[in-house]
């Protein structure tokens, strides 16, 4: 199966693989869920008002933690099991192994988006408008923080080292920027890079289909769908890129 | 004339390190696997074994060389060579988050063989490896040595017409060794060409059809075991602990090789008695056995494939 000149036989097996690794770690997807909660619970009980943006963010937050599990499986598989060896000499593509991976890491992830989707389409009412957004900066967040996660992973010849980056990264993209807060509540200076960061452009633009949520000019909304798209397409052909290129080393 | 299993002339591996340095890992590395043969290459820690299989197998560009995997290119066109083999990683481990058996049919999977094959495929190579009792187990719960076993499983089960095994039965007991070494031997007769890595000198011995002695990056010699014990130059070898003071004596009897333990020298039946009397006239506690492929290897680098750096 060849598409963009690229081979991809084999990436649904991968990826089943990598869905049957995470579903054997029950706790880390029982935990998954526990950061999002605990601001939704200290939001309920600080200030209720906030409610909906907490809710839009905690569920763009838990789409780009795929991307951190995604990082630390990758460098772990690589660094201490030497699988990468296995299966990159092997009729396995770099690029199929690397959206095998990508793909079966959702199950890591898959409760919090479910659930707190679901509560946000009954607390929030969400628009069929808000809803086919949700869906499209989703696929774009997924693909981009994947990719992302990818490229980190294979910079590193110690797993211990990727955790302060991993920290690091979580937290630039997915507690700094108005992910789970309003943007107004963000100085004006600062909304340009909110709109081009991946994760605070993806909330702004569901708010911005919910209605009333956000106040952001048309010209505004169409830079941070430009740029998420963007972002998510480069990202992903670069992941591609290096994907083919660590998988032989030179 | 069928191709050979793998053609490498002159492969020569460089890395740069910073301030303008080069280290030399590889230098001109010419070997040839027919197929269907086991081959072992031998070496010390370092010696660059892992090296030339990474780049055999695909894993590494070369600085310089060719390699070719059944006649096609491998270093040009890469993805035509790696569907006929598979590679035991150095130190490999299973997915711990995967059962044994779920281990090695994911792998069958990823390389495309359809679901019944690869059944069928796991349960033999799981049986072959004595793991079908904990093939149902989450491989965190096993003992290293069966994680190595399952990795070896993995590889196995997918008979691909060339097998790279790097140190394959690392951190076996020797029940299990000698379990995996038969496996490899069944996949032989069924036609696959096996180049494994090793610094067991028994497993080399008694696996491999043809061997290579490795050393700094340089293939120093090549051939049977029993043409390489031959090279040595006589059948019984002779080890004085802290010979150093008849050094000289003993050099009378041929060429002496220093572990950093003991002297070696390897002569006829027919001298040994002169070096026992030189020996206990000197208060020395010399021991004689017959010449091993260890006395080929110390003749061939001048040291012990156990001593480091």
């Amino acid at each position: 199966m060849t598409f963009l000149g690229l081979r991809w036989e084999g990436t649904r097996a991968f990826g089943a693989t990598e869905m049957r690794v995470q579903l054997h770690e029950g706790l880390a997807i029982a935990t998954s869920m526990i950061v999002q909660v605990v601001l939704l619970v200290f939001v309920l009980v600080l200030d209720r008002s906030i409610l909906p943006y907490a809710l839009v963010g905690a569920v763009v937050y838990s789409v780009f933690m795929l991307g951190q599990r995604l990082q630390n499986e990758a460098a772990y598989i690589r660094i201490d099991h030497k699988l990468t060896d296995l299966y990159f000499a092997s009729p396995l593509s770099a690029e199929a192994y690397f959206l095998g991976m990508s793909a079966g890491v959702l199950v890591a992830y898959l409760p919090p988006i479910l659930v707190l989707a679901a509560v946000l389409v009954v607390v929030v009412h969400l628009s069929l408008l808000a809803v086919g957004t949700l869906l499209f900066v989703g696929v774009a967040v997924w693909f981009f923080t994947c990719s992302f996660g990818y490229i980190i992973s294979t910079q590193f010849k110690d797993n211990r080292a990727i955790w302060p980056y991993a920290s690091l990264i979580t937290n630039f993209f997915g507690v700094l920027p108005p992910v789970f807060y309003p943007l107004a509540l963000l100085p004006g200076y600062w909304h340009p890079l909110a709109l081009l960061l991946p994760t605070s452009a993806a909330v702004i633009l569901i708010e911005a289909a919910q209605g009333g949520l956000v106040a952001v000019s048309g010209s505004g909304l169409a830079l941070a769908a430009v740029a998420l798209s963007a972002e998510a397409v480069v990202a992903f052909a670069l992941a591609i890129v290096w994907a083919r290129r660590s998988a032989r080393e030179r | 004339m069928p191709a050979e299993a793998l053609v490498a002339r002159n492969v020569a591996k460089s890395y740069r390190l910073r301030r303008g340095l080069t280290v030399d890992a590889l230098r001109g590395v010419s070997l040839t696997v027919h197929p269907g043969e086991r081959f072992a290459l031998l070496g010390r820690n370092g010696a660059g074994k892992t090296t030339f299989l990474r780049i055999a197998s695909t894993l590494l560009v070369p600085t310089s060389g060719t390699v070719e995997v059944f006649g096609r290119d491998a270093i040009a066109d890469p993805v035509a060579v790696r569907s006929l083999l598979a590679v035991v990683p150095q130190e490999g481990k299973p997915f711990f988050h995967l059962t044994p058996r779920e281990q090695v049919y994911a792998y069958l999977s990823a390389r495309g063989f359809d679901r019944a094959t690869a059944r069928a495929r796991t349960d033999e190579a799981l049986g072959q490896m004595g793991l079908l009792e904990v093939a149902d187990r989450l491989s965190t719960t096993l003992s290293g040595g069966q994680r190595q076993r399952t990795v070896v499983a993995t590889v196995i089960a997918t008979e691909a017409p060339l097998l790279f095994l790097d140190e394959p039965t690392i951190g076996m007991d020797p029940f299990a060794r000698r379990e995996v070494w038969e496996s490899f031997r069944r996949l032989s007769r069924k036609g696959c060409t096996i180049l494994l890595t090793t610094h067991y000198l028994d497993e080399a011995e008694s696996l491999s059809e043809h061997l290579a002695i490795i050393e700094r990056g340089r293939l120093l010699t090549q051939g049977t075991a029993e043409g390489l014990k031959q090279q040595v130059g006589g059948t019984l070898r002779v080890s004085v602990p802290d010979g150093a003071r008849i050094r000289s004596e003993l050099e009378t009897f041929g060429q002496v090789v220093d572990d950093g333990e003991k002297l070696h020298v390897v002569v006829g039946p027919e001298r040994v008695q002169e070096i026992l009397a030189l020996a206990a006239r000197e208060k020395l506690q010399p021991t004689v056995g017959p010449v091993t492929l260890e006395e080929a290897f110390l003749r061939a680098v001048g040291r012990s494939i156990d001593a480091e750096g």
